[in-house]
């Protein structure tokens, strides 16, 4: 028990030994014979002070360490060889193998029987003390994999691990190879040595085993070759993931039972490795699909109420004057007319919305920069917006020095009509919303400030994003577009948009135009604000 | 036209539709209220005491269906959906939280104007009429006594229970879960192939042809409704 540690290490030296290549086990018995040889000649040196009797236990030292070192071959040998040389030179009649008295005799058979029982037992200790150690270094070896690939977020970094452990489990070269998922070709995906080769009819036989699922190779039944090379399918229930190829690097080599095991057994922990990343990736998409879906929903929900709100009024207002047009009044017809009229203006606008969504995301809204006056456009946006702003008041205010700023006329008011409009749709009826410009360090800013209920913290960063709908006032009818229209509208003016509200004064919302000496000729869209503190 | 003076309060956000909606209902007779929210019109409710609402489901402050729940606490006023929601969840979700009709935006002034009147009228003649006449059909509540076309139509109890319901909610939609909670009771809510079978052989008794019913219409994914014959 004491030299437990030291035969741990010599064995494991040995049953590497016995995986690189069976050794020649004539070494040992060999060895056997010389350590028969050495206790004969120091039983000639003691015989003159010990018994006979005693000098025949020296003889069992030989059967034990063969016993113990190199197996139960060379043991027995030792044996045999100890009652031999015991009889021949220490019994008399000395130098033959005759045996004078009956007490000899006994002697010999004893040793003879003790030494094949001990021999025999310390064979079988060695045998299992072997095999426990290498169930160990299997275990090992099996936990360090598991570890290693489990913390691996990426396919190839998990075969390439893979791969490694089985290189030098086997002590030679590993590849993995994968179906390319565009083209109807095995991929090399790891390897333990980058310039891996296999020829062509290698190649046919990894194929083979991915869609047969079958181990090939020398020893394994199939696809004998002269090169010992093998191949393993990596699979997870009924699916054949990938396909492990294996050169050890000594030649001519079958693979043991042991390794067909080890290698099963790293093929398994591999596929489940891989089908665990396949479901994340699944899941991931999943996600993105279920994300863009959504969009869609909303997209395809703003537009139908968008466009059927003010067709609703039209199409009231029609079959109204329709039916019975005559029954209704001089002034009620008029009412049916002008809401026609709006509604249809109305419709426009929203058309006109979605329009240029669509052209700030292709990147094809181009800028018709000219110079323009504020309180020109001002101007123009309160005309447009004369019907939604009804029941409000407006106060304007807009120094008349401001100067004037290089701009899209048509984009601009686009912008002012969209945050008016919600200015009225988030604010009760008859409130004050204001508009307010000055100038400041070469950057115009315009405000347009409402009284209504102030958006929460959280959702300010939300407000500009495409269809989203502030979670307090979902109900309210509204596509989701008309902030995002301005930010991309305003930023691609290479300026910025952002709203800032409170309880004491609502809504906020503030974009900048740079004011520039210098025409512009393109201007790029920026991504996320540019001068915003 | 017998609708003199009937108030209507309309519940939308949209100033427009509202607009539209008192030019064309007052030059029928009709006394207007509007509300632009949720909280206006439960309150208008209170104050201006309507005869009939006619209610949007998107609106700012809380949705149509909660309204409609809020209103049913303490009142039995007939109440129109007038939506663009034109899915049938929501759809069933009004009409089983309480409202009378659902009218999907755009519509024609022509068919709210009907369905408006058959609402007030249910409202005005439910008094315990015992005979209910619509068209070639007539149901004597008192005697279990159906006939069609002046023939006596024999029904089996399920059959006449599905009928009578219909007919005493005469002109509005009828959802799956409130036919089957009102004749199977409340543990039969989803068991909507009771009702088919049923319906379907109601038809065949009583429609001229079954395969194109003019009595019983059925709202597609809704449920069914008792077509009054105006």
């Amino acid at each position: 028990m004491n030299t437990h540690a030291h035969r741990t290490s010599e064995e494991n030296e040995d049953i590497q030994r016995r995986f690189s290549f069976r050794g020649s086990q004539l070494k040992y018995y060999a060895w056997a014979v010389a350590s028969v040889s050495i206790v004969t000649v120091i039983g000639e040196i003691l015989k003159p002070h010990f018994d006979l009797i005693n000098i025949v236990l020296l003889y069992l030292l030989p059967v034990l360490v063969s016993a113990v070192r190199w197996g139960r071959g060379p043991s027995f040998l030792s044996s045999f060889l100890g009652v031999l040389s015991f009889n021949f030179f220490f019994v008399p009649p000395i130098f033959t193998f005759a045996v004078g008295s009956m007490q000899h005799l006994f002697a010999l058979v004893v040793f003879f029987l003790v030494a094949l029982v001990t021999g025999g037992i310390a064979t079988r200790l060695k045998d299992e003390l072997e095999k426990a150690t290498e169930r160990e270094r299997r275990t090992l070896t099996l936990y360090e994999l598991s570890r290693e690939i489990a913390a691996k977020t990426d396919l190839e970094q998990v075969l390439k691990a893979f791969a490694g452990k089985v290189g030098d489990t086997i002590r030679g070269e590993a590849v993995v190879f994968v179906q390319d998922p565009d083209a109807d070709i095995l991929r090399k995906m790891a390897a333990t040595e980058d310039n891996a080769v296999f020829d062509a009819k290698e190649y046919a036989v990894a194929r083979w085993v991915l869609e047969h699922g079958q181990p090939a190779g020398k020893g394994l039944g199939i696809f004998e070759g002269a090169r010992s090379l093998f191949f393993f399918p990596v699979r997870a229930e009924d699916k054949i993931l990938a396909v492990l190829g294996i050169r050890p690097n000594v030649e001519n080599e079958t693979l043991s039972g042991e390794q067909r095991q080890l290698i099963e057994t790293f093929t398994n922990l591999a596929a489940v490795a891989i089908v665990r990343l396949q479901f994340a990736e699944e899941a991931e998409q999943a996600k993105v699909l279920a994300e863009s879906e959504k969009l869609h929903a909303a997209l395809l929900n703003s537009i139908s109420h968008d466009l059927r709100t003010p067709l609703a009024s039209i199409t009231g207002a029609v079959t109204s004057l329709l039916a019975e047009g005559s029954m209704y009044t001089q002034e009620t017809r008029d009412i049916f007319l002008q809401t026609i009229r709006e509604e249809a203006h109305r419709m426009n606008r929203f058309i006109e919305n979605l329009l240029r969504m669509v052209r700030l995301e292709s990147g094809t809204l181009k800028l018709n920069m000219n110079w323009c006056d504020i309180q020109d456009i001002v101007g123009v946006v309160l005309r447009e917006t004369r019907d939604a702003l009804q029941g409000h008041t407006v106060t304007i205010d807009i120094p008349p020095d401001l100067p004037s700023v290089m701009a899209d006329f048509i984009l601009i008011e686009q912008v002012m009509v969209n945050l008016l409009d919600n200015a009225a749709k988030y604010s009760l009826p008859s409130s004050q919303i204001s508009i307010s410009a000055y100038y400041e360090d070469n950057v115009l800013l315009l405000t347009v400030a409402d009284p209504g209920p102030p958006i929460p913290k959280a959702e300010q960063k939300h407000v500009f994003d495409k269809f989203y709908r502030r979670q307090s006032s979902k109900h309210a009818s509204g596509t989701g577009l008309g902030l995002s229209i301005c930010k991309g509208i305003i930023e691609a003016h290479g300026g910025s948009i952002r709203v800032d509200s409170a309880p004491e004064y609502g809504n906020r919302f503030t974009f900048y135009l740079p004011v520039l000496e210098e025409p512009l000729e393109q201007i790029p869209v920026r991504e996320g604000a540019g001068h915003v503190d | 036209m017998s609708t003199d003076g009937a108030r209507v309060l309309v519940v939308d956000d949209e100033k427009q539709i509202r607009r539209m909606l008192k030019a064309a209902l007052e030059g029928h007779g009709y006394d207007i209220a509007e509300a632009a929210t949720g909280q206006q019109g439960l309150s208008q409710t209170a104050i201006f005491h309507p005869d009939l609402i006619v209610l949007d489901l998107g609106l700012p402050d809380l949705d149509g269906v909660e309204v409609i729940q809020r209103l049913r606490e303490w009142t039995q006023i007939p109440i129109i959906v007038l939506s663009v929601r034109e899915h049938e969840d929501d759809k069933i979700k009004a009409l089983d939280a309480g409202a009378d009709d659902y009218v999907t935006k755009p519509f024609s002034m022509g068919e709210l104007l009907a369905r408006l009147r058959a609402s007030l009228r249910r409202t005005a003649g439910s008094e315990d009429t015992p005979l209910l006449t619509f068209g070639e059909l007539s149901v004597d509540l008192a005697r279990r006594y159906v006939t069609i076309r002046g023939e006596e139509v024999k029904l089996t109890p399920t059959e006449y229970e599905v009928l009578k319901y219909l007919a005493q909610q005469a002109g509005r939609v009828v959802t799956h879960r409130q036919l089957l909670k009102a004749i199977w009771g409340s543990n039969y809510q989803e068991e909507s192939q009771y009702l088919r079978v049923y319906v379907g052989q109601l038809r065949r008794k009583i429609e001229a042809d079954p395969s194109q019913p003019a009595i019983i219409i059925t709202e597609p994914g809704v449920g069914y409704r008792l077509i009054t014959g105006d």
